[in-house]
């Protein structure tokens, strides 16, 4: 779908933030981001520890103390006075690198609901929702509905994090490192549901992580921090481009990527910007059939 | 946003550089300890007015801004207004009745009550202000050191002077993680629609209480798994530990620790 041109869904203009400001232990996470998230948009925030990814995600959602006139929703300062908060976060979804501490209620079920349950829907169709979710997950309603929370391996939590974001029905949804801590098949189907979902609901995806890996096959455009600050905006292929300076700045390479950089030893103007193995491949093959 | 670190500095120890810094550790405890003692002993406002200075004195060598302090210890003073507030009302011994200054049933304001929170309060704030400066100037691991070799010599009665310091470093060096936790839980639920930014103190307040059950399930995971780090590290309690630093008290901590004590004499004295 055509992102729409007209007003960012998320503005981001001279974001800074320091925790603890004014104390002794005051220590700055973001020095100054601004960048312009449009609607329908799929965006990787990409960054090495410490570049300030988790706290430009809280800023979204008004999760920290802002300053006016550095957050917009949809054109609107989410800081200006009045504006309303609890609005705001039914508007963008957040999946936190931790799913247990997101999760409110101790049963599958009930957790998902809480959301819908918290924005006042009917009963019977919170009920709707929280199936249609943990359906989507692969998580069947009727299996899992009255199952313990704690008693769940770390990647069904986390499946339960993220339907317990979808049954809001969001039109933003934000992960932060949603590939932590899942085995190769736990990734592939997450990534599988993610990019079926952003084209079903017409979501604008927005994913942090310190690697590339999944979030190649998952974004249209990269927005790379360093210490606080943006230092690569772009398509993914053109931010692939410059496989060394993401290098440079501790950011995991998407595999075919690695192999890229390794082919450069052979042929050094071998490109940098490609997104499976195939296109590696077929390069490759392309290179040494005219060699 | 809920910003409990802000607003509550027990156990935190923030690096200056000042001479209190530089301290022995040991010396340090022992004012510590001299001061909460000089707590109990004054019993009149000219002795804690002469305390003052001392209490001045610590704060300004250290370098930790006052503010810092102050801003971090709100929910200490909130709790301590709240007691006194009880202290004066139920005030319930022998008054003269020319000091009554308000009075209604059970509840009452009399010279003496106030007289009797005041010192009270005076007493706990520099419990209190001892204590937090201990800890805001000591690293861990030299409040550690230094209660294990003030209460060495018990291991000789066979008192297990090394796991019962471990076992309250542990405590307090678990606030902190706590606090930031708590905070974490907090910005994670906001998100999913519990505003913890919004509503009266009240509705706050019990909005925190859901963050507890977590908050000790994560609590247990991280004991669990600190026990874990240190058997696999091989630690074993007990008398026969070294230390790779020895600690050396320097001529000029044992002047310090003379002149609180000094200090504090003649505050008791006067």
């Amino acid at each position: 779908m055509q992102p729409d041109v007209a007003t960012p869904i998320l503005e981001l203009r001279g974001f800074a933030y320091t925790y603890l400001e004014g104390t002794p232990r005051a220590s700055e996470a973001v020095r100054d981001v601004s960048f312009r998230i449009l609607r329908g948009e799929r965006v990787g925030i990409v960054g090495a520890t410490e570049s300030g990814k988790s706290t430009v995600v809280d800023s979204f959602a008004h999760l920290l103390r802002l300053g006016q006139g550095q957050v917009f929703y949809k054109g609107e300062d989410v800081a200006a006075p009045g504006y309303d908060r609890s609005r705001l976060r039914r508007k963008i979804g957040i999946v936190f690198q931790q799913p247990d501490s997101q999760i409110i209620e101790d049963v599958v079920g009930a957790d998902v609901a809480f959301g819908p349950t918290a924005a006042a829907l009917s009963a019977g169709e919170t009920r709707q929702r929280v199936e249609e979710s943990l359906d989507t997950l692969g998580l069947p309603y009727a299996d899992y509905r009255l199952r313990y929370v704690h008693a769940l391996s770390g990647g069904q939590r986390r499946r339960v994090a993220i339907a317990g974001v979808l049954a809001m029905h969001t039109p933003v949804l934000v992960l932060d490192e949603p590939m932590a801590g899942l085995d190769p098949r736990g990734r592939k189907e997450l990534l599988e549901l993610l990019i079926k979902l952003q084209k079903d609901r017409e979501l604008t995806l927005i994913v942090c992580s310190a690697s590339l890996n999944d979030a190649s096959l998952l974004c249209d455009r990269f927005i790379v921090l360093d210490r606080g600050t943006v230092v690569m905006d772009g398509p993914v292929r053109e931010v692939l481009r410059q496989a060394d300076r993401l290098a440079e700045l501790d950011i995991t390479l998407p595999e075919p990527v690695v192999g890229a950089r390794e082919m450069q030893k052979l042929f050094p103007d071998f490109p940098t910007d490609l997104l499976t193995e195939d296109e590696l491949e077929s390069e490759l093959l392309t290179r040494l059939g005219t060699a | 946003m809920l910003e409990l670190q802000r607003n509550v500095i027990f156990g935190q120890f923030v690096e200056t550089g000042s001479f209190i810094h530089r301290m022995d550790a040991r010396v340090k405890i022992a004012a510590t300890s001299a001061l909460i003692v000089a707590s109990f002993l004054i019993n009149n406002f000219l002795g804690f007015a002469v305390v003052l200075p001392l209490l001045v004195a610590i704060g300004v060598v250290s370098r930790i801004p006052f503010g810092y302090v102050l801003r971090g210890s709100q929910i200490f003073i909130a709790f301590l207004v709240f007691i006194l507030a009880f202290q004066v009302l139920f005030y319930a011994r022998d008054v003269p009745e020319s000091s009554y200054l308000w009075r209604w049933g059970l509840l009452s304001v009399s010279t003496e009550g106030l007289y009797t929170a005041g010192i009270l309060a005076l007493r706990v704030i520099l419990l209190y202000y001892a204590t937090t400066m201990l800890m805001l100037t000591t690293s861990l691991v030299e409040l550690t050191n230094g209660l294990e070799l003030i209460f060495g010599p018990l291991q000789r009665l066979r008192v297990p002077v090394n796991e019962l310091v471990l076992v309250f470093v542990i405590a307090i060096k678990f606030v902190p993680i706590f606090i930031e936790e708590m905070e974490r839980l907090a910005r994670a639920q906001t998100a999913r629609g519990v505003p913890f930014d919004e509503g009266g103190a009240l509705t706050r307040a019990r909005r925190l209480g859901r963050l507890l059950i977590p908050i000790f399930i994560s609590g247990f995971a991280r004991a669990d798994t600190l026990t874990i780090a240190m058997n696999t590290r091989s630690y074993r309690g007990g008398r026969y530990r070294t230390k790779l630093r020895q600690m050396r008290a320097s001529l000029s901590d044992w002047l310090a620790l003379t002149l609180v004590i000094a200090w504090i004499t003649v505050a008791w004295l006067v």
